[in-house]
């Protein structure tokens, strides 16, 4: 108990509790959007581009946080004009661009001599990683990024059941189509310095797939992945900090664990009676 | 263009990319109030002409104004229930979600009304992907009617609802079209059905093979020339 109120006392502990209760409301918000219109891969694609923007922030000399973002809504919109223009699927725009990215920050990286400490920290994720002006971005946007989708709620469920139907309805499909790739893309950023680049797209999935498993209704779907989402932050990054363990990977693993004890409850109850 | 029709479409030409026009020079009107059937073998551009009068797709060629106004304009007159609804079975959405999430507006003593009428009312509170496809065609029924469309469009509306259900399916298009005083326009592959309920029957094949009423639209050598086999329609007497 010591411990723990001595960790709350740390600054740079403070700053990735309140970046991971941000990210862990904007996440799994987004995930359920992300769950329902099967765009896992999607996620998974947009963090490791990242990198390209991570390795131009690095060369440049600028915040890489920032040109990371910036890279990451551009290459939102690129899978968005993409697969809209070309005869290609959505899958294979992304296996292009993520290799793309991966492949461009590499190239970049290579170029820079010396150790590189804040590329692993993008990688891994840090709860030691974020400053003052990273939070203020984090919270800045993901206020920002609530506000957007509590008013474009109702459009984006439309949106996600049956486009058609959402049209007819009055939805601008087309733009609110390109407005979510883009905003999706910027929430994933966002999350990569707490979580790393390679685990970062799991917080949009692990939460609102156990709350599918658990939620009776729409309204409670949403609810449980918030709630879930941030209790994962909440524990992971304490485990992270006593058992000192990178706070990304411990996040995930805690969300990993409540999976599968939902999981094997699902399968208890649904077992055939002999 | 005419507000006295429903729909009316002037020489309408689409193909999808470089491949052949599936529609070529469609042109046909239909009136305020009645049921029109288009039918025609797979391939032969009923449901591009449905996305076409529904506004989801741009003909290459022709115009289609519905109700005196573009396809558009007109959206939210009209009402689509497509042939697959296809979604995530395991999303927990319920029925009174799902109704009201389009239409905000609308009492919920208005939607459990509609799905006592539709004989469905224990569905309310039921996730959506739990209904069985007889029930679900109903729920989308309701969500299509909620909104007092002046237009109902029906994509093979009964593709997954068994042979039973099939009649009494129809038979509540049939009521709603009465009660509302809507047009009705499906597209349908059940010639007997279309022979029961339409008024007015497209017989399409890329090209317009024919239009009228149903025992002219549907006697053997239009569906001969229609089907490009033999194919007739046999009556019987004891029918219900």
């Amino acid at each position: 108990m010591m411990e723990i109120l001595a960790m709350l006392q740390l600054p740079f502990m403070q700053r990735a509790l309140i970046a991971g209760i941000a990210l862990g409301l904007i996440l799994p918000f987004l995930g359920v959007f992300v769950t329902l219109r099967r765009m896992s891969f999607f996620g998974d694609g947009i963090a490791h581009a990242t990198l390209a923007g991570v390795a131009i922030g690095i060369v440049a000399g600028v915040s890489p946080f920032l040109t990371a973002l910036g890279i990451g809504a551009l290459f939102g919109a690129g899978v968005y004009l993409l697969e809209r223009k070309t005869n290609l699927s959505s899958d294979a725009i992304i296996g292009v661009l993520f290799t793309g990215g991966l492949a461009i920050g590499i190239v970049l990286i290579s170029l820079q001599t010396g150790y590189q400490p804040e590329l692993l920290s993008f990688l891994f994720g840090s709860i030691l990683s974020v400053g003052p002006q990273d939070l203020g971005i984090i919270v800045g946007f993901s206020a920002a990024i609530v506000l957007a989708l509590l008013m474009l709620l109702r459009q984006l469920t439309l949106l996600a059941l049956d486009k058609e139907t959402a049209w007819l309805y009055g939805v601008r499909t087309e733009f609110l189509d390109f407005f979510f790739y883009v905003l999706l893309s910027v929430t994933i950023v966002l999350g990569v310095k707490l979580l790393g680049i390679i685990l970062v797209s799991a917080l949009l999935i692990i939460p609102p797939t156990i709350a599918k498993m658990l939620a009776p209704s729409f309204k409670t779907l949403i609810g449980g992945s918030v709630i879930a989402g941030e209790a994962f932050i909440v524990l992971g990054l304490m485990l992270s900090f006593l058992l000192d363990l990178p706070s990304g990977a411990t996040i995930i693993l805690v969300g990993v664990v409540a999976f599968l004890l939902v999981a094997m409850r699902q399968i208890v109850l649904r077992a055939p009676i002999r | 263009m005419d507000d006295r029709y429903a729909v009316q479409a002037e020489q309408l030409w689409f193909s999808y990319g470089s491949d052949d026009p599936i529609l070529q020079d469609v042109s046909f009107s239909i009136p305020q109030g009645s049921i029109a059937a288009i039918i025609g073998p797979n391939g032969s551009g009923k449901t591009t002409l449905l996305k076409i009068l529904l506004g989801f797709l741009f003909p290459q060629q022709g115009k289609v104004w519905i109700l005196g106004k573009t396809p558009q304009q007109a959206r939210g007159d009209v009402a689509y229930v497509s042939q697959r609804f296809s979604f995530d079975k395991s999303f927990p959405i319920t029925v009174l979600e799902f109704l009201q999430l389009s239409h905000p507006q609308c009492a919920k003593e208005k939607i459990v009304q509609y799905l006592s009428h539709l004989k469905i009312a224990e569905t309310l509170n039921m996730k959506l992907g739990s209904l069985s496809e007889g029930q679900l065609q109903r729920v989308l029924i309701e969500r299509a009617m909620l909104g007092d469309p002046k237009i109902l469009f029906l994509d093979e509306p009964a593709a997954g609802i068994d042979i039973g259900g099939e009649q009494p399916f129809y038979e509540l298009v049939l009521h709603l079209h009465r009660e509302h005083g809507s047009t009705v326009i499906m597209v349908s592959h059940e010639l007997d059905v279309v022979a029961n309920y339409a008024g007015l029957v497209l017989c399409l094949n890329r090209k317009l093979v024919c239009q009228g009423k149903p025992e002219q639209a549907l006697s053997p050598e239009t569906l001969r020339e229609l089907y490009g086999k033999e194919v007739a329609l046999y009556h019987h007497r004891d029918r219900s």
